[in-house]
């Protein structure tokens, strides 16, 4: 491709059409598998809907926003909104902090490197299913966690307090997750450039300071994914409250908009207010996610 | 990093994996036992374990089968994930043509929906619209190309040094050629990252396939071992037990793979060659 | 592009959404004449499924030209929502051996059922096989969409070493009213006999209340159900009573509010259980069991109680296309003939008025069901309302907030749920 010509093409394709042809495949893939399903919930969210047999005459008049405004007012949504809130507090800056730090760790170890990088990565692998029964055993009143608190476990137990049902949930979710954003960090650190620390070195920082003025700077980006993928994870929360405390219990402390979207848009047919629950609870991750990547992606073009 | 002292960092590490293990060395007792034992001293079992509860999950389920059809969906997720995702990963990082806001826009607002969301109108179309019942494309095409391995794609490709772009550019090499020679092999950790990252969900996916296939001999692992302890967990000597045998059979082939695939995930020689 | 895409997405949805009212269906008295192969699901629960392939293996030897084809389903959590999907894309079976009464108000509504009704003696012959108690699977519009087919009357297991441990009688325990109850279990407490008198699910599921409100609230009620003539019936002295019932027992701690993680009962962890006659098989000789009815205030006679049914049901789905065949399967396998290899196999009742004299070997050879079958003819089914599950999950919502976790009094939070399930019934 000549100069002359890729300088007529970025008019109207940009500095690099391929990259339409390259990103074709995905747009088109997104189009053909997403497009009608999420345009037919938003759709939904609009009329008095519900799903009917193929060949049912139903009636499906347009609502304007009162699907919108029963999901705003019924208070179990409420609830599972300052639920998640308090998840996504928990949960958040517990998996950053804790993925860099051991995947600083984990990088510079030379010993036992497999047995070390698969236990952390274990739980990640394993289904939710089968690791929730054994939490449950952790957890419960007579459980090994509250043996050795003895006295200073809380009462009620963890998962039927309802002010600990949740973090007990983030922590749970902070476990099971783990693995996969220290791998993320760890393919981040093999692109940091050891002159970076030698030169640290030079100037005489120890390892503290070259863990914050070299390793956290350098794996910014790296940070700005983990953040938003813990943020969607959160937002997406669903297994853990229908399977850890039995539907969102005790009393909703621990329910998720997503299992509001469940019980009401699947188990009591009314997908019309499911869907626009979901569309609320769309908007309101990307606005989060927004603003997080404002905060830490900073300079990124 | 090197005054770190060693001892105590791989006292803590050891620490931390032994709390994160406990969980799973727990499933693996439970699993072996022929009733079960929820003490604290049933956790360090002196004897009486058993192979029971493995032998009842081989007898009414058909493993291999069940795991020819897991390794069938899962391949073709990775394979539509690493052919198409980089390619468009690439393409959403370095390259600027129109029409590239919008789609990673999308990128953001597929990640963000729940599937539950999308759960019934997905299945109508894929059933109803495309006739894909009982069929492995059915069961793979709402993960074909997985968003977040797209979205992580994008995060690697951005983190490489724009000098090291200017100056393939310079050299005359074309778009493609550069991702394929000098994009590609640099970020060779996150792309096993991400073919880990798009592996977990079909493999442990339930409620999708099982939509979709009704018909036992389609049925992946995740079905076949959801719908035994559905049934089992009423009934069996140890319906503990029986369900956390099926997990172990679930995540030992996950974690036999990591296992021999752990080593390329960090390649120590990647670092040198990306001079900033 | 960017204000483009969305327009274009939202064409897209309803060109597709409109596709899908459209086509399909096809003509019912067509489809109600039809004969040829059929699908049906089976639950794939052990002696179900054992029963539901032998019942086949019969039929297809029979019929060469209409074969079925059987699949299973989970019988857990899931299988509601596979049967609503399948409903809407137009691919459910003929047949569904296992479907709840409970979902038949949206399954109707959907548009996912066909009536029984519509075949030549439909109504007749369920009433003739079912007798009264089938009144209480007609529909709000007096139609039949589900064949009552098998119920599990519940009642309450003791352990009896557990009993003889904490000094109560293991042969007749006095556990007929609340008093005597709460005594008891007491006594089972506070002798550290087993950590728990009773061990319902604490948990918020919509289902749980069948297994600890509503067998009590049928027997101190003498039968009503929780919605009639679409008000809201639990908000009474005596929904109060049985909750308050209830709420002694969490509060004492009794009851544990926790989840188990497996079966409390035969983990000998608790000393009652609310189950159907399933059981006898589970329990078999794990447990050395005894069974009582449900209690009541008064401490009604046996023969007076009335106890939830947990039946499950047969419905013909709207996506059949040889419904003649798939009516006629419906009454082979419902036969007394069949039946009988029903009991055989599972013990679960089928819902049959001379259940007891259909079959007076079976119940001469095994006793611990006749006790069981006692209670089939006396049973009380989930209301058939529009937004079933809603209801439900409001009733659960109020129950775990003032019963299990005390945060409220009952009267409180059970006239919020009332006014809620007053709306709900009446179809809003």
């Amino acid at each position: 491709m000549t100069a002359a010509t890729q300088n007529r093409a970025a008019g109207l394709l940009g500095r690099h059409p391929v990259g339409m042809i390259l990103a074709a495949p995905y747009a088109v893939y997104l189009a053909i598998i997403f497009a009608y399903p999420f345009g037919f919930s938003v759709w939904m969210s609009f009329h008095d809907y519900f799903f009917a047999a193929p060949g049912a005459i139903v009636d499906h008049p347009f609502v304007g926003l009162d699907n919108y405004k029963a999901a705003l007012t019924d208070p179990a949504v409420g609830q599972a909104f300052k639920n998640i809130l308090v998840f996504l507090v928990i949960n958040v800056p517990l998996t950053t902090g804790l993925a860099l730090v051991l995947a600083v760790a984990l990088n510079r170890v030379v010993h036992a490197r497999t047995f070390l990088r698969v236990s952390f990565y274990v739980p990640y692998v394993t289904a939710s299913v089968a690791v929730v029964g054994v939490w449950l055993f952790l957890f419960n009143s007579g459980g090994l966690v509250n043996s050795l608190l003895g006295p200073l476990a809380p009462d009620p137990s963890w998962l039927v307090n309802e002010g600990w049902a949740m973090p007990v949930i983030a922590f749970f979710v902070t476990w099971k997750q783990l693995g996969f954003f220290i791998l993320l960090y760890l393919a981040a650190l093999q692109n940091v450039p050891n002159e970076l620390y030698e030169s640290a070195s030079v100037d005489g920082a120890n390892g503290w300071n070259k863990f914050w003025s070299v390793t956290v700077p350098a794996v910014r980006s790296s940070t700005a994914l983990v953040v938003i993928l813990a943020l969607i994870t959160g937002a997406n929360l669903f297994t853990e409250p229908y399977l850890l405390t039995g539907g969102g219990g005790p009393n909703g402390a621990s329910a998720s908009p997503v299992l509001i979207m469940y019980q009401r848009g699947i188990q009591q047919g009314e997908p019309d207010f499911a869907a626009a629950l979901g569309v609320l609870l769309v908007l309101g991750t990307l606005v989060v996610a927004y603003i997080n990547r404002r905060f830490i992606e900073g300079r990124d073009s | 990093m090197r005054r770190w002292p060693n001892v105590v960092r791989y006292f803590l590490l050891f620490l931390g994996a032994l709390i994160f293990l406990f969980p799973f060395y727990y499933m693996l007792i439970g699993s072996l036992q022929s009733s079960p034992d929820t003490s604290i001293k049933g956790a360090f079992p002196t004897g009486g374990l058993t192979l029971d509860n493995y032998q009842d999950i081989n007898s009414r389920v058909d493993l291999l089968g069940s795991l020819v059809n897991s390794g069938i969906f899962t391949g073709g997720v990775l394979l539509g994930t690493v052919v198409f995702g980089t390619i468009a990963g690439y393409a959403l990082a370095r390259l600027q043509w129109r029409g590239r806001g919008v789609l990673f826009a999308l990128v953001l607002l597929v990640q963000v929906i729940p599937f539950q969301l999308l759960l019934i109108p997905l299945y109508v179309l894929i059933v109803r619209g495309y006739g894909l019942a009982d069929n492995y494309l059915g069961m793979i095409l709402p993960f074909a190309i997985n968003t977040t391995a797209v979205f992580v794609f994008r995060q690697f490709f951005l983190q490489l040094p724009d000098d090291l772009f200017a100056a393939a550019r310079l050299d005359g090499a074309g778009e493609v050629r550069i991702l394929w020679s000098v994009a590609l092999p640099l970020v060779r950790p996150a792309l096993l990252t991400a073919i880990l990252l798009t592996f977990i969900g079909p493999w442990n996916e339930f409620l999708w396939p099982f939509l979709v296939t009704k018909d036992a001999d389609m049925q992946p692992l995740a079905v076949s071992l959801a719908n035994y302890i559905s049934t089992v967990s009423a009934r069996a000597a140890n319906p503990f037990g029986a369900i956390l045998a099926g997990a172990c059979v679930l995540a030992a082939p996950a974690v036999a793979l990591f296992i021999a695939f752990q080593r390329q995930f960090i390649s120590t020689d990647i670092g040198s060659g990306v001079k900033g | 592009m960017k204000r483009a895409l969305p327009a274009a997405l939202l064409t897209l949805s309803l060109a597709l959404a409109a596709g899908c009212d459209g086509s399909g269906g096809g003509d019912a008295d067509q489809a109600n004449a039809a004969t040829g192969p059929i699908t049906i699901w089976l639950s794939n629960n052990q002696e179900e499924l054992a029963w539901g392939k032998a019942m086949v293996a019969s039929w297809n030897g029979q019929h060469a030209d209409q074969k079925i084809t059987a699949q299973e389903i989970p019988a857990g959590k899931s299988s509601e929502e596979v049967i609503g999907a399948a409903i809407t894309a137009g691919n459910a079976p003929c047949l569904i051996w296992n479907t709840a009464p409970a979902a038949i108000p949206q399954f109707q509504k959907q548009g996912g059922l066909v009536a029984l009704d519509s075949f030549d003696g439909g109504a007749q012959y369920i009433a003739d096989r079912t007798g009264d108690t089938a009144e209480q699977y007609k529909s709000p519009d007096g139609k039949f969409y589900q064949l009552p087919w098998k119920s599990n009357p519940v009642m309450i297991f003791y352990n009896k070493d557990i009993f003889a441990k904490a000094g109560l009688d293991p042969e007749k325990p006095a556990l007929s009213t609340y008093d005597e109850f709460l005594t008891a279990a007491r006594k089972i407490k506070s002798s550290g006999a087993a950590q728990a008198a009773i061990y319902p699910a604490p948990s918020s599921e919509f289902f749980q209340s069948w297994f600890d409100f509503y067998p009590l609230f049928a027997a101190e009620t003498g039968g009503t159900q929780l919605v009639q003539d679409n008000k809201a019936q639990f908000n009474s002295p005596q929904g109060q009573a049985v909750a308050n019932f209830w709420k002694t027992l969490y509060g004492e701690g009794l009851a544990p509010k926790e989840m188990y993680n497996g079966d409390a009962f035969a983990d000998k962890k608790s000393a009652m259980a609310i189950v159907g006659p399933w059981a006898v098989k589970v329990y078999g000789d794990k447990v050395k069991w005894g069974a009582v009815p449900v209690p009541t205030s008064t401490g009604k006679p046996a023969a007076e109680i009335k106890t939830f049914s947990d039946a499950k049901n047969v419905a013909m789905y709207s996506a059949c296309q040889n419904r003649a065949t798939a009516w006629e399967v419906m009454k082979f396998a419902t036969s007394q003939e069949q039946d009988g290899k029903l009991l055989d196999a599972t013990g679960q009742m089928p819902l049959r008025k001379d259940l007891q004299t259909a079959y007076p070997d079976y119940f001469a050879k095994n006793a611990d069901y006749k006790q069981f079958a006692e209670f089939a003819g006396r049973t009380v089914e989930v209301p058939n309302v529009p937004n079933s599950v809603a209801i439900w999950q409001a009733f659960r919502d109020a129950y775990s907030e003032s019963v299990i976790f005390g945060k409220k009094p009952v009267a409180d939070s059970f006239a919020g749920a009332a006014e809620k399930v007053d709306q709900l019934a009446s179809g809003s």
